[in-house]
């Protein structure tokens, strides 16, 4: 199976004050497309650094990133930008709606963003009948329950059809309830759809979710 | 709401009010004064133009623009009409005073039935003036509610009698005895200027020639030059005025900065979250643009409703006319919009280079 992403030896040092601090140490792995992989690790372990070099919102400091034969780390801001809108969907922990739009305008946007105002209403509606948000349309996010929000930041996320979706401990803010409908919604997107997920939890019920998971320490990934 | 722009707008009503009417500040300041300026100086022009004499003879310095003196003797009048090609002469007090409200007011002085013959004024309605407290007024004066038998405050609180209504309007609007004014003045046997119609206009050059070569000393100057457009006459007008465009495009620019930099600093994590959804530097620059344009355009509409009621409201107050021409109209529209758009081109900027990582981890 062609691997969608693919990390050679990525390494990424911060500059904290005049202290250096690496927080990735040569990470080098591949997910193939499909794949539903969870991410853990202590806090500080370098998930995070190494879901942004993913989304190309951080650059590494040496190393490779591959995503869709696309190499992330060969091209200008403007080029890496352009592929995130095009391969990347993010999902984030506190959800990061726009608060004064409503659950279709929150759609919309991400659609403006990726295709320059193109209107797809029938995939809009298709993918909030399948995360259960079909009556909520014209809710705003505050109108909704957090696991509401996380499943319309998940509708948001996969609606220009990414290559791969990018959570950061989607179900961190989650009460259990919540927590096992979102995880069940992100299996659905990937046995329905084939969509690639690397989710970064510290909750092991989360991971148990996953088809495979990576064990992280020190800036290593310790375990594939 | 699906409009990012909009319901940005209406998110912070209070901000988007306030910098909607920044903007319309400085839109209506260039309407308003832009509109005044020209409304005088076409009124002025106006009525300027329905004096029939060509040649005003006067003592130099005795007429400026908001002030005249009484300072030349009628005995000029029978040496005027001596001249060849002069066919008639007749003297004038032009009096200046506080209107009693804002501005200037004037009263002529005049020999009703030469002034009214050479200037080809006629009465619609009563009689010239006669007594020394009697006026007569033209249509425009007429209309604000002075009608004939009403009576008129001129000089403070000096009441006149309104004896008769003149066509067309030229001059001073109010007029009375020439007698009357030089005894109010206590200038007896003088007169501000002579107004002088020549036989024959094409020769008035040579009229004034010979005028100035028989009476030195004095001030010859043709009437079509005397009452010039306001904002050639009074020095640097238009430099005025343009710099007050000037400095109402840099107050409308600030606004919408100030505006859009509190927007950027409020909203970073959106920012941040835009950047993650692969929103491009342009796009978000086009986003606050977008913004700002919406917060110019409404100021501006705003702006121009504010100046149109100012002017009616300021017309009704008191004697100055506004005239809002196209063309200041114009750069007020320019100075609304591009104001914005400059105001807003920093923050917008400031934004898109924001790193998406620390935006989104903004709290």
């Amino acid at each position: 199976m062609a691997a969608i992403l693919r990390a050679e030896n990525l390494e990424k040092t911060y500059r904290v004050g005049k202290v250096d601090v690496q927080a990735l140490r040569g990470v080098s792995l591949a997910v193939n497309e499909g794949d539903f992989v969870a991410v853990m690790g202590p806090s500080g372990c370098g998930k995070s650094t190494m879901l942004h070099l993913f989304g190309g919102l951080l650059t590494p400091t040496s190393g490779k990133i591959i995503i869709d034969g696309e190499d992330l780390t060969a091209v200008s801001d403007a080029k890496r930008t352009d592929i995130r809108r095009r391969k990347i969907g993010f999902v984030f922990q506190r959800f990061n709606l726009f608060p004064t739009l409503t659950a279709e305008g929150n759609l919309r946007l991400a659609e403006r963003i990726h295709a320059n105002g193109a209107d797809d209403p029938d995939r809009r509606r298709a993918i909030l009948r399948m995360l259960r948000l079909e009556d909520k349309l014209h809710h705003k996010p505050l109108e909704l329950s957090g696991g509401e929000q996380q499943r319309l930041a998940l509708a948001r996320a996969v609606v220009n059809r990414p290559a791969i979706v990018l959570a950061d401990e989607p179900t961190g803010n989650l009460d259990t309830e919540n927590s096992t409908i979102v995880l069940k919604m992100f299996q659905e997107l990937n046995d329905r759809f084939n969509q690639t997920i690397i989710m970064i939890t510290h909750n092991p019920d989360a991971a148990a979710a996953c088809r495979r998971t990576i064990q992280m320490r020190d800036g290593h990934i310790v375990e594939s | 709401m699906d409009s990012l722009v909009t319901s940005n707008i209406l998110q912070r009503p209070l901000r988007s009010i306030i910098s909607v009417v920044g903007v319309a500040l400085g839109v209506a300041l260039v309407m308003l004064f832009t509109g005044l300026a020209r409304g005088m100086s076409d009124d002025l022009q106006r009525r300027s133009a329905n004096l029939r004499a060509e040649i005003i003879f006067t003592r130099p310095g005795s007429i400026q623009l908001t002030s005249s003196s009484t300072n030349l003797s009628t005995k000029y009048v029978d040496r005027l009409r001596q001249i060849e090609g002069v066919e008639s002469a007749t003297p004038v007090i032009r009096y200046l005073y506080p209107s009693g409200g804002v501005g200037v007011d004037q009263v002529e002085g005049v020999e009703w039935a030469d002034f009214a013959r050479m200037n080809s004024l006629q009465l619609v309605q009563g009689h010239g003036p006669q007594q020394p407290d009697e006026v007569v007024i033209d249509e425009t004066k007429a209309r604000r509610n002075h009608p004939v038998g009403s009576s008129l405050k001129i000089f403070g609180d000096r009441l006149y009698r309104v004896v008769g209504i003149y066509a067309p309007e030229s001059g001073a609007r109010a007029k009375l005895t020439l007698q009357s004014l030089q005894e109010t003045l206590e200038a007896t046997g003088k007169c501000t200027y002579i107004l002088i119609k020549v036989r024959n206009p094409a020769d008035q050059i040579a009229v004034a020639q010979r005028i100035d070569r028989e009476l030195p000393g004095n001030k010859v100057q043709f009437t079509r030059d005397v009452f010039a457009s306001i904002e050639t006459s009074i020095p640097n007008l238009g430099i005025f005025l343009r710099v007050l465009v000037g400095l109402a495009a840099i107050i409308s620019a600030l606004v919408v900065m100030l505006a859009m930099y509190t927007t950027i600093t409020e909203r970073t994590r959106e920012i941040g979250i835009l950047k993650a959804m692969g929103a491009s530097r342009r796009y978000i620059i086009s986003e606050i643009e977008r913004e700002a344009l919406v917060i110019s355009l409404l100021g501006l509409v705003l702006g121009f409703a504010m100046a149109m009621g100012a002017g009616f409201v300021i017309h009704k107050a008191t004697n100055l006319i506004f005239e809002f021409g196209w063309r200041w109209a114009l750069a007020a529209a320019a100075i609304g919009l591009l104001g914005g758009a400059i105001g807003a081109f920093y923050p917008a900027v400031k934004a898109a280079n924001l790193d998406p990582v620390n935006a989104l981890a903004y709290e």
